[in-house]
Parts: structure tokens; C-alpha cells; sequence
């Protein structure tokens, strides 16, 4: 199946799917299961396609066109192979959903969306399938708990949209086409503009991605959002964001574009503005991760924190870095897609994400802890994950410029990640059982399926990230930069070699050893949970004896009165809001009298003016 | 085959080096207490006492969880260099090690939550907190420490600073970056002020309240395995390294001065201790820091 036929197939299989749900919507929801493994399956195809130019649709002079390329695809399989995972929570959640039809639909349509970003031709195709994404995705979060989300989330998508839109028209009129690589060799040429056109359109991907100050709308439509939409959100479409920083630093290749500009510590100030912002995101989303009760806020505020990562790494434009940095992509869309799904698996069975309310679920849902401990570990960077890969190369780029302030906020946010990721792991799984959870199983296979896929690729590029950093690489090449070497299981930088190979081995023969000492020494005899050591208090209930809310209440303490971007973007829609009641006053009052008040004003405007009207 | 060998010495030299010396620091603190304190031979026989007795078991995680605590402390152990044994050549990464340390970190955070004890939960908040506080001043200064000698390697870093003779150590070409280094390691090995985490008369020592048995001694082991990782990172780093011998007497030095601070100060509360990593040593860090990248002096200027 060819690309265009691909896109086609599923944004006509998401209407027939809307019809199918309607009579029955567990068969829709199969069914976008099946049209998403289908496009991943194609998808992963065409691997080794490139540069072939395929149309999707003409009219008059416009035509949209779709073209292959190797980080197109980067994108797009990880893109796919989220929406295929969480594609099978989908039969388990039609109950729980408004619309199961349209939920299904919008699924696939902004499923089909984000293939048209990551290959468009021109500007032109690349905003309309960025718009079909926005709008479908801002359908799907108010089938969640709230409608204000929807609000948010589209108020700060205009944001970035917008002045994506303005700028490729300014493109467009300025160079006459909308074509991607004529349009970045044009600015090239002209790093004058260049820098306008860098900041319009990256916009766009700040706003997607969740950078500071456009970071809020992501706890409130990920927290919000439907429980298996949470993890496309997360793990998906944020990367879309990623797609467009990427085309705007690496594809339009800032570091030699904007060479002779303004340098600070090695880097074009350009590209040092996104470091800082991405530095920004990075403390933020570290810090209010910490704060959160609520499992869902807390991912996505690590989204916030990851996103900063994503960006840094881009925004380095160089061999280790930027090689951190796409792989960072990859691993944090498994990582966050399986802590979502598990807090969704959580939800299915006891309907809470807070984390007060839950505890002990270790015994009752194993293979939901087993998923979300190994992506905590790859999202905290701990080897043998692949999240250390990722963190380990943006480290070494940083180092080898000697970005010493933008590297404080990198490893902040590393071992910040421990307290947050650390806090659903003890308070939802670990501790003691609540009793009204004493009866909960875990969630069914094909539930418990997609977790377990993205739990071995974790491992799998973990143990050999050399798979996924040949095809990186490749990209570094096809965008001209040095390409990152790899040798076999070895990772080679200019600072030091990363030999993944070794260091599992290693760590393997150690846990060994420990399990041999284990097993030697005499038997342990099992206790029950409540039989603790207590200072000689009578406790009987579990629930009081569990420790979770408030977790890092005096860490909390120390930065509770921080300034906030929130309250401004409040006040701005208080202004707004001011503003449109001012408007509903004069003009659409209920009273009479401001209707003959302006009727008046008409006519003796008219009797003024005469027969100039 | 060498590898193994020297894999399997590195690990023994550890464990009878690290455990005589936690004896005799139990001297020395007896000492500057005025008491007459345990022979140094004593933790031997607390670790073998508590293999041989009886033990519970909260479940499968607190049991998992201390297996991973000892097997990623065994496994980060190795990849240090110790004077001339150096196992990995080129792979004892800084970041490989401090990320192999969270391994172990994270197995006894686990298993101390898994026990269903509130006591071990907020020993564990505790110890996350006090984490955060000390590793980014340390990290930020090996920043300037990696940047200067273009490698993140521990035994390239060390041999760096030997062909200059004693006045080429880190220690005296960055007087900064050692001060923050030595208070991360107090940090890091949980001495007092910084023992907040264990705080026996508070929370009944925290993540260890639940442990007894083949756990707790399995869990000494660890500490100590993980007090081996961290001195001897800090010796390499900023006191040159150097032969087996002087690698081992630096060691004692540094490990007998911070217990020797350690037994005459009172604890930080947790969150004052945050404030106060956040205050001087990352500022000393970050000055540090910013004077190798930006002065070079430290790194060139100096001799």
C-alpha cells in the first residue's frame, strides 16, 4: 500500500468505523485496532523509502503532496506504533466514554493527521493535517471529565497554529511556493529573515511540545482527557511538536545558517533561546510533577519536563546531542504511553487515578507494576533502559560545549525524576492494600498486551540502542550533520564510549550473585502486610496506615508560593472575559432599552448624514 | 578471564576493606565520644549474625527489591577503578556509575515501601529529597572536571592529575570543587548533619525499620558496597587516584575525616538540608564550574 492510499484507507476507514460504532461500538473500536495495525505494519514498509512524491489530493494551481523520507518515517513509526498500542484499550473503554462513535473516529482521523505532517511535501499539507490533528484531538478530550480542558488545550494550539499559518504565507508570498525545501533553501540564503520565519514556525512546536510558557495546557487535557487518549496525547501527538522543532533546527540546519550570528557558549543565540526555554520546562515540569496527587497530572507534567530534554537535544544541532535528543523522542513516547496505560489498566479497575486512594495494587495487578516500573526506570535514565541512552548523549553534548547552565537544569530534571516517577510506583503499588480493592484482578490480556510490547522494546533498544542509533545516524546524514558512531552494542563519543552490552552483563551477574546469596541464606517466613513494626500502637486499618498524600510535603514547602505563568494567561482571559460581557451589554441586552438606544443612534445617524448613505 | 579476576578481587577488596574500615570508624566515633566503642572487627560479625537468623518477608517486592539493591550496587562496584585495578578500561563513565548507584538506590527504595511500613516510606521521601540536594552540586562540579580533561572516564581522570605530581590533583587545581565534593559524599553516605533519611530516634530508622535477618545483613552489605563506590569515586576524581596503596590510604583518610565530622554535629532537617546544598556548595559548584569554562584556570593556567 502506498503512503497516500495508506492516509486515505484510514481517514475513510474512521468514517466507516463511525457507522459500524454506531450500530455496535465494541466492533468499531476492533476495528480501529485493525486499520491501526494495518498502517503500522505499511508504515514500517517503507523503512527505506525516500524521496518518493506521491499526491493526495488537487485543486486548481494547489495540489498536496506527500514525500518519503527516513525521519519522516523516524517519526511517523513511533507515532504509529503508540496509536497501535493503545488502539487496544480502546474495546474496554467504550462503556466509559459519551460517544463512542465519534471517539472512534476522531481516533483514526487524527491518527491518519499525523502521517500527513511527518511526510508532507509543502507547508500547505503540513498545516492542513496539523490542523485535522488539532481538531480531532480537541473533539476527543471533552468525552473525558471536562470541557474546560478542550478550552485550554485549543486556546494555546491557536497560539502556535496561528503563527505557523502566517508565517508560511509570509513564505509563500515572499518566495512564491509552499514547498518545504525550496522554502528552507531560500532561508538559507537569507538568514536575515530566516530568523522571523525560525521563530513563527517553531512556535508551533513549542506550543505542541509544551515548552515554557506554553506548558499549561498539558496537565489539564492530559489529566482530563479519556484514559486511553491520555497516552497518544502524550506519548503521540506531543511529538509532533517534536517533528516541527526538528525540521526547523536540523532540516533548515541552524548551526550553519545562523553560524555568524550572536554566539552564546558555542551555540547561534537562536538555537541557545530553545535550550533555555527547553531548560525552563525542564525545572517546571520536574517541580510541579512533584506537587501532583493525581497519576495523570503527574505524567503529564513530566511530559512538560521530557519535552525539555527533546528540545535541548534538537536545539544542539550537533553529532552527540542531537542524536540524544531524536532518540529521547522514541523512549519517552514508550515511556510516558506505558505509564499512561497503566494508570488507564489502574482506572479500568478501580476508576481513580489519585494516588491517595490507591495502594498495595502490586499483588492484585502484576503485569501493570511490571509495565510501569520498567518505564519509570527508562524514564528516569537508569541503564540498562533505553532512557539512559537517550540522557546519556544529551549529557555528553552538553558537556563537550560546556553548557554548564542548561546541563544544571538537565540533571535537575534527571534526578528530580526519581522523587516524581518514584511517588505513583510507592503510593498506587506499593504499601498496603486498601480493602475495597481486595477483590480487583488484573486487567485482561489484550490489555495487558500492548503494555508488555512497549516494556520489551524499552528493554530491547535498552540493552542495544545501537538499533535505533544506526537509523538516527542515518538521519544525521540526510540533514548534513556528523553522524553519531556506533559499534555494535558500543556507543562512541568524543567524551567516552557507552557499551550497553557490558554494563547489562554486568549488572545481570550482580543480581546473581545477590540471588545466589539470596537462597543460601536461611528461609525468610512470610508476614502479612499489617503486621508491621508500629511503636506499640493498635493499628487496624489500612487505608490510615498507608503513606501517600502529601508525599514530599517538606520538599513542597520549600518552593509552595512560586510565581506562576497561569495566573497571568487567567488574568488575560479575565480580560477577555470583561471584555465580551462589556460587547453582550450594548449589543445583545435583553433590556429594550438598549435596543431602541442603538435604533435611534441608526436613524439620526441617517437623518444626519442625508443622502450621503 | 583477567576481567573476572580482577572483577572478583576488586569486589573482595571492597568488602574486607570497606567493612574494616566501618569498624573502625565505630571506633573513632566511640573515641571522640568519649567511650571505649566496639573492636574493628565488629562488623564482621554483625553482617554474619544477621545472615544467620531468621527472617519475615513482606511479599515478593520486599525481597525482589533487596536482591536489586545488592546485585546493582555489586554490578556499580565494578566499574570503579581502585589504584591499578581497573576492570572496564574506558567504560567506568561517570554517568554510567551514578546512574548504576540509582539501581541499587531504587531496589531498596522498592522493597522499604513494598514492607507497608510509613515509617520506611517517609525514610524513603526523605532520602529522594536529600538526592536531589546533593547530586546536582556534585554533578555540576564533575561538569567542570569532565569538560577540563574531555573525558567522562574515572581512570583517565586519574591518571590526568598523577603526571602532574600532588599539586596536580583536582583537589588543588579546583579548592572549590573539592569543598562541594566532600559535602555531597557526607551527603551521600548519609553521615550526620546529613542522616536525615535514617534518623533512628525520629521515624525508627526509616527505609531499614522493617529489616531483620538475611534482609538487613544483605542491606549492610549494600551500604557498604555503595560507601566503596562513593569514596573511591571521590578519591578519583579530586585526589588523583594513584597506586593501590596510596588509592587505599586516601581513602581512609577522607572516609576517617567525614566520620570524624559526622560524630560531633547535630542532624539537618530535611528540608533545611535542601536549602542549604541549594545555597553554598551549588553556588560553590557553579562558580567552580564557570571558571573552568570560561578562565580555563584550573585547568591549563595553573602550573
Amino acid at each position: 500500500m502506498a503512503l497516500n492510499t495508506l492516509i486515505l484507507f484510514i481517514l475513510l476507514g474512521g468514517l466507516i468505523t463511525y457507522f459500524v460504532s454506531k450500530i455496535n461500538s465494541k466492533t468499531g473500536a476492533w476495528l480501529t485496532v485493525i486499520i491501526s495495525l494495518v498502517s503500522l505494519f505499511v508504515i514500517y514498509s517503507m523503512k527505506d523509502s525516500s524521496g518518493v512524491i506521491l499526491n493526495v489530493f488537487n485543486y486548481g494551481n494547489y495540489s498536496l503532496n506527500l514525500v518519503t523520507s527516513n525521519y519522516a518515517w523516524y517519526f511517523s513509526i513511533v507515532m504509529v506504533l503508540v496509536y497501535s498500542m493503545v488502539s487496544f484499550f480502546n474495546p474496554y473503554w467504550m462503556e466509559k466514554v459519551i460517544h463512542p462513535a465519534a471517539y472512534n473516529l476522531f481516533y483514526l482521523l487524527s491518527l491518519g493527521g499525523t502521517l500527513g505532517v511527518f511526510y508532507s511535501k509543502d507547508f500547505l499539507t503540513l498545516f492542513i493535517f496539523w490542523e485535522l490533528v488539532v481538531w480531532s484531538s480537541m473533539f476527543i478530550i471533552p468525552l473525558g471529565k471536562s470541557r474546560r480542558a478542550t478550552v485550554v488545550y485549543y486556546g494555546i494550539s491557536t497560539i502556535g497554529s496561528f503563527s505557523m499559518l502566517y508565517a508560511i504565507l509570509m513564505l509563500n508570498v515572499k518566495y512564491g511556493t509552499f514547498d518545504i525545501q525550496t522554502n528552507i533553501q531560500n532561508m538559507s540564503n537569507d538568514p536575515k529573515f530566516a530568523v522571523l520565519f525560525f521563530f513563527l514556525i517553531i512556535m508551533a512546536g513549542l506550543t505542541k511540545l509544551g515548552i515554557f510558557p506554553f506548558y499549561t495546557w498539558l496537565p489539564i487535557a492530559h489529566g482530563n482527557a479519556p484514559h486511553t487518549f491520555s497516552p497518544v496525547l502524550s506519548g503521540g501527538l506531543v511529538k509532533m511538536g517534536g517533528f516541527i522543532a526538528f525540521l526547523m533546527t536540523a532540516v533548515l540546519p541552524t548551526s550553519k545558517v545562523f553560524a555568524n550570528h550572536l554566539n552564546i557558549l558555542n551555540n547561534p543565540y537562536e538555537n541557545y533561546i530553545l535550550m533555555i526555554l527547553g531548560a525552563i520546562s525542564i525545572i517546571i515540569g520536574t517541580l510541579m510533577a512533584i506537587k501532583q496527587d493525581d497519576a495523570k497530572k503527574l505524567i503529564a507534567y513530566s511530559t512538560v519536563s521530557n519535552s525539555g530534554y527533546i528540545l535541548i537535544g534538537l536545539a544542539m544541532v550537533d553529532q552527540t546531542g542531537f542524536a540524544g535528543g531524536m532518540m529521547h523522542v522514541f523512549n519517552h513516547a514508550m515511556a510516558s504511553a506505558a505509564m499512561f496505560l497503566s494508570f488507564a489498566a489502574i482506572a479500568y479497575r478501580t476508576g481513580t487515578t489519585k494516588i491517595s486512594e490507591l495502594g498495595g495494587l502490586i499483588k492484585r495487578m502484576p503485569v501493570t507494576f511490571t509495565a510501569y516500573l520498567i518505564a519509570i526506570i527508562s524514564l528516569a535514565g537508569i541503564p540498562p533502559m533505553s532512557g539512559f541512552a537517550s540522557k546519556w548523549l544529551i549529557y555528553q553534548g552538553l558537556i563537550r560545549k560546556g553548557n554548564m547552565f542548561i546541563a544544571f537544569a538537565a540533571f535537575f530534571g534527571s534526578v528530580g525524576s526519581f522523587m516524581y516517577v518514584f511517588r505513583p510506583l510507592a503510593g498506587a503499588f506499593l504499601g498496603q492494600l486498601s480493602p475495597k480493592h481486595k477483590e480487583i484482578k488484573e486487567v485482561p490480556f489484550w490489555m495487558q498486551l500492548p503494555m508488555l510490547v512497549i516494556s520489551g522494546l524499552t528493554i530491547l533498544y535498552g540493552v542495544y540502542p545501537g538499533l535505533m542509533l544506526k537509523y538516527i545516524a542515518k538521519i544525521q546524514e540526510t540533514v548534513g550533520l556528523k553522524a553519531i558512531e556506533v559499534e555494535g552494542f558500543k556507543i562512541l563519543t568524543p567524551n567516552g564510549m557507552w557499551d550497553s552490552w557490558i554494563v547489562t552483563l554486568v549488572f545481570t551477574i550482580g543480581f546473581i550473585i545477590a540471588t545466589i546469596l539470596y537462597f543460601v541464606l536461611p528461609k525468610s517466613k512470610s508476614v502479612d502486610l499489617m503486621d508491621t513494626y508500629t511503636s506499640a500502637e493498635f493499628i487496624y486499618d489500612p487505608d490510615k496506615y498507608h503513606y501517600s498524600s502529601n508525599y514530599y510535603a517538606p520538599f513542597e514547602r520549600l518552593y509552595a508560593k512560586h510565581p506562576s505563568v497561569e495566573k497571568f494567561y487567567n488574568a488575560i482571559a479575565l480580560r477577555v472575559n470583561e471584555l465580551g460581557q462589556l460587547i453582550k451589554t450594548w449589543f445583545f441586552n435583553e433590556n429594550p432599552a438598549f435596543t431602541v438606544f442603538w435604533i435611534s443612534i441608526v436613524i439620526t445617524a441617517i437623518f444626519m448624514w442625508g443622502d450621503k448613505i | 578471564m583477567s576481567t573476572f579476576f580482577k572483577a572478583t578481587l576488586l569486589v573482595l577488596l571492597a568488602f574486607f576493606w570497606q567493612l574494616t574500615l566501618a569498624g573502625i570508624q565505630r571506633k573513632v566515633t566511640a573515641r571522640i565520644h568519649r567511650r571505649v566503642g566496639s573492636p574493628w572487627y565488629q562488623n564482621f560479625i554483625d553482617l554474619f549474625k544477621t545472615w544467620s537468623k531468621s527472617s519475615i518477608s513482606h511479599g515478593f517486592i520486599y525481597d525482589f527489591g533487596v536482591l536489586m539493591a545488592l546485585g546493582g550496587t555489586i554490578a556499580t562496584l565494578i566499574f570503579v577503578p581502585a589504584g591499578h585495578i581497573v576492570v572496564f578500561d574506558k567504560l567506568d563513565n561517570f554517568f554510567v556509575i551514578v546512574y548504576l548507584l540509582a539501581v541499587g538506590s531504587l531496589g531498596m527504595a522498592m522493597s522499604a515501601v513494598g514492607s507497608g511500613n510509613p515509617w520506611a516510606s517517609i525514610g524513603v521521601m526523605r532520602a529522594l529529597t536529600q538526592m536531589l540536594a546533593y547530586e546536582i552540586p556534585y554533578i555540576m562540579t564533575v561538569f567542570g572536571i569532565i569538560y577540563a580533561n574531555k573525558t567522562a572516564s574515572i581512570h583517565a581522570i586519574a591518571q590526568a592529575q598523577q603526571t602532574m605530581g600532588i599539586l596536580g590533583w583536582n583537589m588543588f587545581r579546583m579548592p572549590l570543587g573539592v569543598i562541594v565534593g566532600f559535602i555531597s559524599l557526607m551527603g551521600m553516605l548519609g553521615k550526620k548533619p546529613y542522616d536525615a533519611p535514617i534518623a533512628p530516634a525520629e521515624i525508627a530508622s526509616g527505609p531499614l525499620v522493617e529489616y531483620g535477618g538475611k534482609h538487613l545483613g544483605m542491606l549492610m552489605l549494600q551500604h557498604e558496597f555503595a560507601t566503596f563506590v562513593e569514596v573511591g569515586l571521590f578519591v578519583n576524581l579530586f585526589l588523583g587516584g594513584g597506586t593501590l596503596i596510596a588509592f587505599l590510604i586516601k581513602y581512609f583518610i577522607v572516609y576517617i575525616l567525614a566520620t570524624m565530622i559526622a560524630s560531633v554535629v547535630a542532624r539537618f532537617k530535611i528540608d533545611q538540608l535542601v536549602v542549604f546544598y541549594y545555597k553554598v556548595p551549588l553556588a560553590l559548584a557553579l562558580i567552580q564550574t564557570a571558571i573552568v569554562i570560561f578562565t580555563g584556570l584550573g585547568v591549563s593556567i595553573w602550573l
